[in-house]
């Protein structure tokens, strides 16, 4: 194993989970924005 | 700095981050509380949460302070392919559950635990089967994470182990106690987002502190060549395949996740669902890796516990301020499945104990509900209680794990077949428990007829995990040709070796002879059961007609519409 490679197994992990954690709060502020309009509670 | 070399956080800090976290999560569910809380909100919110707190949720009580522990560990033991031999299994728990929980969703929308379905489609010796292992899972879980709790403060602060047990018991119990189900949702959101953020800093820092790839080449060394093999055999027989066994029955047997199935919209069960797989996978596994570059450092666990390894990474590689952040995570984790094991057993407590059994399907919504609370602070004492007793569980575990497989194959398959009976589920699980006894603890010899006999039950029981798997995404006839040829394959590599292997034949023998039993019992029966009659059954326990507004009792009279008594 190279050091490339190395360092990408060990980095991909915080990379993607960074990447998830953008989509969980996208997707929240626009559940939180559709849930005022309608007047409705988010949970 | 401790004896053992690990950094502790000051006093104030300590009681300061604590203080922060659970004020933090209270006020946020005083946000949604409720003067007169909805009883179905409280076990399922308004079954239609959107994707990011029904993923972020599904992750959070997914990952309690074992996760981090454990994958740390396997890295440490087996090197590179460690911690995806923890982690990836347990993101996988969560794929593998998604296709029937969609079917169980689609078939009883209003469900609020797996238990109440299997009520509704088999009676009462079924559902108890299924409430109690889902009751002793949550309650194992709760008293682990506050174990974990205490052993963090006990690691990091200068306060003791009790105080950690107690302070994470009263801090999960202050927000979740009122609002229930929907402050578990809620605040897992923040948990996670604390969680993702912590571990997304620390991965990295520690990484480049040690001195990245160069620097890790440079101590290849201490590393055997099975460790510095991202295909190792060792890992995969000895953490990687017991958990693959695992994987249904963790998922099947647990009801924070079949809560979260209930609850979230039912459009978005899949995106939800791979979400959190994902989001699980990338989380466990990264700081499974902090393990895997303790040993390439060579670092020495204290006292030889390798519940160290992180925290002595932490210490010996984060400033303070980043060992706030790691302190953080753990309590974030643990505090995120406690509230949602705490929303499990009032749910178990409320539906299947009270509603039930106990009010006989007439049961009165606000009655329930006050159960609910006291299930909390009745389930939090007991944990508090048991963690401070710092118990050996491990026998309970065992039972709990026998159960789970034991039950996996009659639940799935009662949602699908229509001819399985109680009886067919009840015995089922019963011949499994007892054949699973008999292999786990060697109340036989295992040798000449009795081993053989456990070997074919082990490799009906991996065909039975493979077929149902292959079922799940890929339907009917490839989940039997797999489930078959997967059996004919495993009945010679199992015969003669399995038998070394008491964990794992017990395990399997489990899954075998449920299914065996179940499909023999089945095959006889001439009962056809209408799947439609289990949305009919399965209904909210609380009177919209009795909403006028949130200031009013949500419910008069204080009975259940006729339509909810199942």
């Amino acid at each position: 194993m190279n050091e490339l490679m190395l360092s990408a197994y060990i980095l991909v992990w915080p990379a993607i989970a960074a990447l998830i954690l953008v989509m969980l709060v996208v997707s929240v502020i626009r559940d939180y924005r559709a849930a005022k309009e309608t007047g409705e509670d988010m949970v | 700095m401790t004896d053992a070399g690990i950094y502790q956080l000051s006093l104030s800090t300590a009681v300061l981050l604590l203080l922060a976290f659970y004020g933090g999560t209270f006020l946020m569910s005083l946000a949604i509380g409720r003067k007169n809380e909805n009883v179905d909100g409280y076990m399922t919110s308004n079954s239609a949460i959107g994707f990011g707190f029904s993923a972020a949720s599904m992750i959070a009580t997914w990952i309690w302070a074992a996760s981090f522990y454990a994958s740390a560990t396997a890295g440490y033991k087996f090197g590179i392919s460690g911690p995806i031999h923890y982690g990836l299994w347990g993101a996988l728990m969560i794929l593998f559950i998604y296709p029937f929980g969609k079917r169980f969703r689609q078939l009883a929308p209003n469900a609020h635990t797996l238990a109440e379905v299997i009520h509704a489609r088999h009676g009462r010796s079924s559902q108890m089967i299924m409430a109690v292992s889902n009751l002793v899972g949550s309650a194992i879980s709760l008293m682990v994470n506050f174990t974990a709790a205490g052993t963090l403060v006990a690691v990091l602060t200068p306060l003791d182990f009790i105080h950690g047990v107690l302070i994470a018991g009263l801090g999960v119990l202050s927000y979740t106690l009122w609002s229930g189900f929907r402050a578990s949702v809620m605040t897992d959101f923040a948990q996670l987002v604390a969680m993702i953020l912590s571990a997304v800093i620390i991965i990295p820092v520690i990484y480049f502190q040690i001195g990245g790839a160069p620097a890790l080449l440079e101590q290849q060394w201490r590393l055997s060549d099975e460790q510095f093999s991202f295909f190792s055999k060792t890992a995969f027989l000895e953490q990687g395949a017991p958990f693959l066994v695992a994987v249904l029955a963790y998922a099947i047997g647990n009801q924070t996740i079949a809560q979260r199935l209930f609850a979230v919209r039912e459009d978005l069960i899949k995106p939800t669902f791979i979400t959190a797989t994902i989001g699980y996978g990338a989380v466990v596994i990264g700081l499974g890796m902090i393990g895997m570059l303790a040993l390439f450092v060579g670092l020495q666990p204290a006292d030889g516990n390798l519940n160290n390894i992180l925290p002595q990474m932490a210490s010996t590689f984060l400033p303070p301020v980043l060992i706030g952040f790691f302190f953080i995570l753990v309590i974030g984790s643990l505090s995120s499945t406690a509230d949602s094991d705490l929303a499990a057993l009032s749910a178990i407590t409320m539906t299947d104990l009270y509603a039930k059994n106990i009010a006989r399907g007439r049961p009165d919504p606000r009655k329930m509900l006050w159960l609910g609370r006291v299930t909390m602070i009745v389930a939090t004492m007991v944990g508090v209680i048991f963690a401070s007793l710092k118990l050996d569980i491990l026998v309970m575990l065992v039972f709990v794990g026998a159960l789970w497989g034991a039950i996996v194959f009659p639940v799935i398959a009662s949602f699908y077949w229509n001819r399985i009976t109680n009886r067919a589920f009840t015995v089922a699980v019963l011949a499994a428990l007892i054949a699973f006894t008999i292999a786990r603890f060697e109340l036989l010899p295992m040798t000449g007829a009795v081993a053989v006999f456990f070997e074919v039950a082990a490799a009906v029981g991996g065909g039975v995990v493979l077929g149902l798997m292959a079922f799940g995404f890929l339907g009917r006839t490839a989940g039997l040709l797999v489930g078959a040829v997967a059996m004919l394959v495993l009945i010679p590599v199992n015969l003669g070796t399995l038998r070394d292997y008491t964990v794992l034949i017990s395990s399997l023998t489990a899954y075998g002879v449920s299914a065996g039993v179940c499909v023999a019992l089945t095959l006889r029966s001439n009962e056809r059961f209408d799947f439609a009659l289990l949305a009919e059954r399965v209904t909210n326990f609380h009177d919209p007609a009795s909403e006028r507004d949130d200031e009013l009792p949500a419910v008069i009279g204080g009975n259940a519409p006729a339509a909810s008594r199942a």
